[in-house]
């Protein structure tokens, strides 16, 4: 299944193509994979963030599904 | 009422809201007089969106904050050295009153957590989270955006330090959140709070509600 991620701020670093930014890129996963299976993958730090799947807030052990644009924002302190 | 795109040509009408074409600002300040905002945490953001949000006419507001007025907060924070010691809900809203003796204030002097935040700002029109710490704005986030995806959400990340002020944006990453700052500058990694850029983004999640309010998105 195609499912498209987009990785914000300092997380974009973790992208597989190592050209950063914001973007969105299309990755090929097998079915059943989490959105924690993708953080593990990518490799994302341990750090306090927001996960939107499709515009909404999912939990990380939500499935992807084909067609999913999942995003992954960290937020920092200050305010 | 007619729609008048050309009123903010940055931006596009949107919901259902029809904006009144200029001369009828008084049509503006009774919508914004009809809303209620809620913010979540009174420091450096909120205690000045807080401001802001009632000199543009959102008179009824909810502050939510569990903390005390420090002399530390002076640097930034919209209150008084007379006021150090005292809840900062309390402190604010005596300041507020001081602004507009008709605004409507309701006062939450708690610690929010996922647990108790639906509570606390159910039923504004629109949530403002204005809080300090990095897991906090993430746990307001997901759970506001789970508990009321239709309300729509200020939040700010990347304030701190002296990086330009123009680097502080506003932008809307899904369809119901507003982001705001340069979404890097982390004051835990150093970077001090600077009252002038903290108002930067502050003026931003203030606008970015108004706008909303008036029916108006981001890009």
């Amino acid at each position: 299944m195609k499912v498209d991620i987009a990785l914000f701020a300092y997380l974009a670093d973790h992208q597989p193509d190592g050209l950063g930014g914001r973007h969105a890129r299309t990755f090929d996963l097998p079915e059943g994979t989490t959105i924690a299976d993708m953080i593990a993958t990518l490799g994302l730090p341990d750090q306090p963030r927001v996960v939107f799947v499709n515009n909404r807030h999912a939990p990380e052990d939500s499935v992807l599904h084909d067609g999913d644009r999942l995003a992954i924002f960290p937020p920092v302190a200050g305010g | 009422m007619p729609e008048t795109p050309d009123l903010h040509p940055h931006g596009r009408p949107s919901i259902d809201v029809a904006v009144p074409p200029p001369g009828h600002e008084g049509a503006l300040r009774a919508r914004l007089h009809a809303s209620s905002v809620a913010i979540v945490g009174c420091g450096g953001l909120g205690s000045n969106v807080a401001a802001m949000l009632l000199r543009s006419g959102v008179r009824t507001l909810t502050l939510i904050d569990f903390d005390a007025v420090d002399a530390s907060n002076l640097n930034r924070q919209l209150f008084f050295r007379d006021q150090i010691g005292r809840p900062k809900t309390e402190a604010l809203a005596e300041t507020l009153l001081r602004i507009d003796p008709e605004a409507r204030l309701t006062l939450h002097t708690c610690r929010m957590t996922a647990d108790n935040l639906a509570d606390l700002v159910r039923g504004a029109d629109v949530i403002v989270e204005a809080v300090d710490r990095a897991d906090t704005k993430a746990m307001i986030v997901n759970t506001c955006m789970t508990t009321f995806p239709e309300t729509p959400l200020v939040t700010a990340s990347g304030l701190a330090g002296y990086g330009s002020a123009n680097a502080v944006v506003t932008e809307r990453p899904c369809e119901n959140l507003y982001l705001v700052g340069d979404l890097t500058s982390d004051v835990t990694a150093g970077h001090p709070l600077f009252a002038s850029r903290v108002m930067v983004a502050a003026a931003h999640e203030a606008h970015a509600a108004i706008r909303r309010l008036l029916g108006f998105d981001e890009p």
